[in-house]
């Protein structure tokens, strides 16, 4: 109990509890395929497989690193854009045309850091 | 006429001069921000906030069933855009949105820095 506690406590916020409740509703994404996510990845290369490559739209940053991240935290983010949850206007663009598979073989392909620039 | 465009044309080096000496001063200026970041008090305010989610050094998502992304090694600027946007309301998350409501710019500003530090994500091509 003691440990459960302190594991919580140092938010002290509301979060977590409505992060607790979303660990049981979050749906399951189909199975990716890394190896067809590579085939599908060219579109993405453009931009993600260049070190330090800045978007110009609609503001000016690298744009976020994609090798070694979670899978399931890539599907949920390209299923944002394609939802329009997440706005950036570029990243809705190439979102739209994926299908739920493309997706999960593009975040089981980038989850894997391979041996690539830091 | 002549001595005209020869005093133009020394204000013009002039004025080159001394936008040269403000280039100087503005990035000695950016230098000495990136210097200002305190790596123990923005780690010790990572592992307070973030590791039970992002886990260590937010190198290791430990939220079963709730997607949640490795910050270890991330481009600097993007984080600080990504928990921007999470603080005002332009991008929102249950969690994220809660997390990043009462920070200020100089700690959105020491946890993106602190993350993009570690070593974790790379540039996959």
């Amino acid at each position: 109990m003691r440990n459960r506690q302190s594991a919580i406590r140092p938010h002290g916020h509301p979060a977590v509890a409505v992060a607790a409740l979303l660990l049981f509703s979050v749906p399951a994404w189909a199975d990716g395929n890394p190896t067809q996510g590579k085939s599908k990845s060219a579109m993405c290369e453009g931009c993600h497989g260049i070190v330090g490559y800045r978007t110009a739209y609609p503001d000016v940053y690298p744009v976020p690193k994609l090798g070694g991240q979670a899978a399931d935290y890539l599907a949920k983010a390209l299923q944002d854009y394609k939802s329009g949850a997440r706005a950036h206007p570029t990243m809705r663009g190439i979102a739209a045309g994926l299908s739920d598979q493309d997706i999960a073989d593009l975040a089981a392909y980038y989850s894997d850091p391979g041996k690539r620039a830091p | 006429m002549m001595t005209r465009s020869r005093t133009s044309s020394v204000a013009r080096r002039i004025a080159l001069r001394l936008l040269k000496a403000a280039a100087v001063c503005a990035s000695l200026g950016a230098s000495l921000s990136v210097l200002a970041h305190d790596e123990a008090a923005a780690g010790k305010k990572a592992e307070q906030l973030c590791a039970t989610c992002h886990g260590p050094n937010g190198n290791k998502p430990m939220m079963p069933g709730l997607p949640t992304p490795r910050l270890a090694g991330q481009q600097y600027e993007y984080l600080r855009q990504a928990l921007t946007a999470y603080h005002d309301g332009s991008r929102k998350d249950p969690m994220m949105s809660a997390m990043a409501q009462p920070l200020t710019p100089r700690e959105i500003d020491d946890l993106a820095w602190y993350f993009s530090r570690q070593q974790g994500l790379t540039t996959k091509y």
